[in-house]
């Protein structure tokens, strides 16, 4: 038989057998490439199968780094040189101030306005800070503190930690850890991950990482390649790591992980290779896997048993991450999560969304195609559903609903409600009561025509009918594009102002749908895409939102997407970046712009406020262009193909005229002269007004 | 819902194309091509880069026996949607997971057997090998259509980047469906709405 011969073989039995996988045809197949249906145990993972959390690495993770080998070595040449320790720790000083205990719990982290101990701030990721020394009236005199270079220039999209004057900073991959002096900008340590460099190649958009997490002197690291690690947050050592998903089937991990109720809350990314989405919660203290919750497939696999009390009635049929499938596609039907994670402790529950569903073709996958695009309430111990609300049945255009769920207490016609906030990428606002999964209020925030409105009643969006795909016909002009009037890029609550500041774009898109097949560790898209500026010519918006009267305040139309997080402080000030490298800071009540600073690369990060050891208060964010929308200015697309990065080429093609990547964190503060005078005047240092 | 199992077998499919059909075919072409076939051991030769001890010149052995085949890109454009190489390097290869490849910037060489090695064995930073699982005539027709597609005007040595400097964008993929993309182009956009703005008989 020819090579050419039996690849075709390869071929024909794969198909005939239904497994739309394609494997080497030398190489053993990788194993366990699915879970079939009611061979998984409940849904979680064995934790060994996956990696070994205290001991040296396994050949099963080493292997990985290689070419595919049927019988890994039992020991591999990394376990000689390195018997503890994944990645390298570099240790530049060693004078931690040990007198400086880390203070017990993040709650009461969150509650000192020194700290910024977790990528929202808070566990209702509200990104408001109670300091005030920069405020509206000094904010213009905002000057350069120290800069430090974390030498990767892809896009920057974390938020640094801050924890008792030390500043914690993850870069894209290869995911390189830094501690800083908060103060001062000395590096304290420097850990290095291995991650697998082929991890970037089925990283969608861009090879980026939203952030780290902390808890109990520990560091909480993702890498691209879809590993987890703990660090020792004074010395940057290994305390464990584990694999937690596979690049040959797509798997990638770019979110910011959540440490809470003794667990660190991990998802995996890939929508756009098919990859059946999960959020896994790990010990904290050995990180083996407490749980995991599919977004597909059947109920004991998605967690949800009898105390699942969805608000809307189509939800409680059994089995539904299956039935509203054809068969066998929720294998490979997508409904990542990638995007942020809430924690309410009161009712120990977190809060998230799952991503789009697998392909973006939706004449692939007639249904509703459960738990895609879903925000869902689970129990912090178990795992299990509380509720669940799908945002985009059967989703059309790719809106992800991963989106930040702000959790919120709020008087709403006279009743005191605990909300959740959800800025959807579908370009609605969606205020929920977050004990039932109840909506509230659902207001278009963006320019949307693809959907009219929001049904209370059913809680189901009404589409607009000439928006809908038809295989192979172009569909133009559809608001939002891809992704959304809103992405991944996290707003801020003041409760001083009671304002929602929402960082979003304004695009809509030419979208062409055709067949595609499934071949694990490639995409699974199915749609031809081509994205433009939105009405008004402009392709960003900073927008502030009352979400009691539901509306729009004030809003500064940018000329790119505002693809940059947002804080907002006691001193009524919000800070944000643009993509053409100018941060800003504006006044909380009327959106003035107070001061700009025009920076080495455009802003996708996150900026964050903190005190320094010197009593001043600082503002950090990392400047360096990327990310899916960023991407034409940071990797090699070609801004003449509209169709390049799935699609957002179209909308961003002229950005490399106005910046390439870049990798610095820069840090910001009043000079000393106006600070006392900022202290002791502004705003009667009102720190009561929080929620 | 048989519908839908239509779609999920659209890679069973697929296959079967490809054994029932253009299985025969190749075995043809292969009998046609008996000598031009080129022998595993010239593939050897074929540098990753220009840089060679001794300053000589290297001119393996290696043809594109697709060569002279006119429907060859053709095909190629084909399997590059078939097998979701659009889905990384996005169509008419305007870059995405993966490089561009719509331009000469070629990391790992642009010879048709640089090319054609690059999708064999795949490459570090996340391109797969694909040489156990397609058939050669397959890489040889995305050979073809690669170099077709980076055949980008090419007004000077390097490549100058300014608002002044973008003149020229794509047709784009939705509207032209080509193997040539550089002959169909149109004014350049900056972001906003690509002509034609509004297909004839639309309000
Ligand atoms: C999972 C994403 C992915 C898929 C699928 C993929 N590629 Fe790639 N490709 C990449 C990446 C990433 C690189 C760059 C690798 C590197 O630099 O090491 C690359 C590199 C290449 C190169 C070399 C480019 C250069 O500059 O030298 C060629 C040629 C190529 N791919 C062709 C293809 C073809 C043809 C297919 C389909 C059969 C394909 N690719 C499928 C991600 C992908």
């Amino acid at each position: 038989m020819t090579r050419e011969l039996r690849a075709i073989v390869v071929f024909a039995v794969l198909c005939a057998t239904g497994l739309l996988v394609v494997v080497a045809a030398h190489a053993q197949p990788q194993d366990d490439v699915q879970n079939e249906p009611g061979t998984s145990e409940g849904s979680s993972i064995p934790a060994r199968e996956l990696a070994n959390p205290v001991t040296p690495p396994q050949a099963e993770d080493t292997a990985d780094d290689t070419a595919p080998e049927v019988d890994p070595p039992a020991a591999s040449v990394e376990d000689e040189q390195d018997e503890t320790q994944h990645g390298e720790t570099a240790i530049y000083s060693n004078d931690t101030d040990d007198a400086a205990k880390p203070a017990s719990g993040l709650e009461a982290l969150s509650a000192d306005p020194k700290q910024w101990p977790m990528a929202g701030r808070d566990y209702g990721l509200t990104r408001f800070s109670e300091l005030n020394e920069i405020n509206i009236e000094n904010a213009g005199r905002l000057q350069m503190a120290w800069t430090f270079s974390l030498g990767t220039n892809r896009g920057q999209e974390a938020a640094p930690l801050i924890i008792d004057n030390v500043l914690y900073v993850v870069g894209p991959y290869p995911n390189r850890v830094f501690a800083l002096d908060a103060t001062t900008g000395e590096l304290k340590w420097m850990y290095t991950p291995k991650p697998n460099p082929a991890a970037q190649g089925v990283a969608c958009c861009d090879v980026v990482n939203r952030g780290l997490a902390y808890n109990d002197g520990r560091i909480f690291l993702n890498t691209l390649d879809a590993h987890t690690v703990a660090l020792d947050a004074k010395t940057g050592k290994e305390i464990w790591y584990i694999k937690l998903g596979e690049i040959n089937r797509g798997e990638t991990i770019t979110m910011a992980p959540l440490a809470a109720a003794g667990k660190v809350f991990v998802g995996n990314s890939g929508g756009e290779m098919g990859v059946r989405g999960w959020l896994t919660a790990l010990d904290q203290e050995t990180g083996e896997i407490a749980w995991r919750a599919y977004s597909t497939g059947p109920d004991e696999d998605v967690l949800i048993g009898d105390d699942f009390e969805p608000y809307y009635d189509h939800y409680k049929e059994k089995d539904l991450g299956v039935s509203s499938w054809p068969p066998d596609h929720w294998k490979n039907g997508g409904g990542t999560v990638w995007g942020w994670v809430s924690y309410d402790p009161e009712l120990n529950l977190v809060f998230y969304g799952t991503a789009n569903p697998g392909p973006w073709n939706s004449n692939q996958r007639p249904g509703d195609n459960l738990w895609t695009t879903t925000l869902f309430a689970r129990d912090a111990d178990t795992g299990r559903a509380k509720w669940a609300y799908q945002v985009n049945p059967h989703d059309l255009w790719d809106y992800d609903e991963i989106n930040e769920n702000i959790l919120l207490d709020l008087e709403i016609d006279g009743r005191a409600r605990k909300v959740l906030v959800h800025v959807g990428r579908n370009g609605f606002m969606y205020v929920m009561d977050r004990k039932t999964g109840e909506i509230i209020s659902a207001d278009k925030y963006g320019n949307t025509n693809s959907i009219e409105r929001i049904d209370l009643e059913t809680g189901r969006p009404i589409e607009n009918e000439s928006m809908k795909p038809e295989l192979g016909k172009v569909i133009r002009n559809v608001c939002p594009a891809s992704p959304g009037a809103k992405d991944w890029q996290p707003s801020a609550w003041s409760p001083r102002t009671k304002l929602l500041y929402v960082p979003h774009q304004n695009l809509c898109m030419n979208f062409k749908t055709s067949e595609v097949g499934y071949i694990a560790g490639t995409p699974f898209v199915g749609a031809t895409v081509d994205m433009y500026a939105g009405p008004g010519g402009h392709r960003g918006e900073f927008l502030a939102w009352d979400p009691i009267k539901r509306e729009k305040v004030w809003a500064i139309k940018e000329h790119f997407p505002v693809w940059s997080g947002t804080v907002v402080t006691a001193g009524d000030v919000a800070f944000y970046g643009t993509m053409d490298r100018w941060f800003k800071a504006v006044n909380a009540k009327t959106g003035e712009l107070l001061w700009k600073f025009r920076a080495g690369s455009g802003f996708i990060g996150q900026p964050v406020t903190y005190e320094g050891s010197d009593g001043r208060q600082y503002v950090a964010i990392l400047s360096g262009v990327g990310g899916w929308s960023g991407a034409v200015a940071a990797a090699e697309i070609d801004p003449r193909v509209r169709n390049g990065a799935l699609g957002f080429t179209g909308a961003m093609q002229d950005l490399p005229a106005y910046t390439l990547g870049g990798s610095e964190l820069l840090v910001f503060a009043i000079p000393e002269t106006d600070r006392a005078e900022a202290r002791n005047t502004y705003g009667g240092g009102d720190h009561a007004a929080r929620q | 819902m048989p519908h839908a199992n239509k779609f999920l077998c659209s890679f069973a499919a697929l296959g079967a194309l490809f054994f029932a059909s253009e299985a025969a075919a190749q075995a043809h072409s292969h009998a046609d091509h008996a000598t031009t076939e080129n022998a595993p051991s010239d593939f050897l030769d074929v540098p990753a880069t220009s840089l060679i001890p001794g300053d000589i010149k290297i001119k393996p052995g290696v043809k594109n026996p697709a060569a002279e085949d006119s429907g060859s890109a053709q095909r190629g454009m084909k399997y590059f949607a078939n097998f979701n190489c659009s889905g990384c390097h996005a169509a008419n290869g305007g870059g995405g997971m993966g490089p561009a490849l719509s331009n000469r910037a070629f990391i790992y060489g642009d010879e048709p057997e640089q090319i054609y090695l690059s999708i064999a064995q795949g490459r570090p930073a996340g391109m797969p090998a694909w040489g156990t699982v397609l058939p050669k005539p397959v890489i040889w027709d995305l050979v073809s259509y690669i170099r077709s597609i980076s055949d980008a005007p090419n007004p000077q040595w390097g490549s100058t980047t300014s608002l002044e400097a973008f003149t020229i964008e794509q047709v784009p993929a939705e509207f032209k469906e080509t193997p040539d993309p550089w002959k169909y182009t149109e004014p350049f956009s900056f972001g906003q709405q690509p002509r034609p703005k509004k297909a004839a008989g639309e309000g």
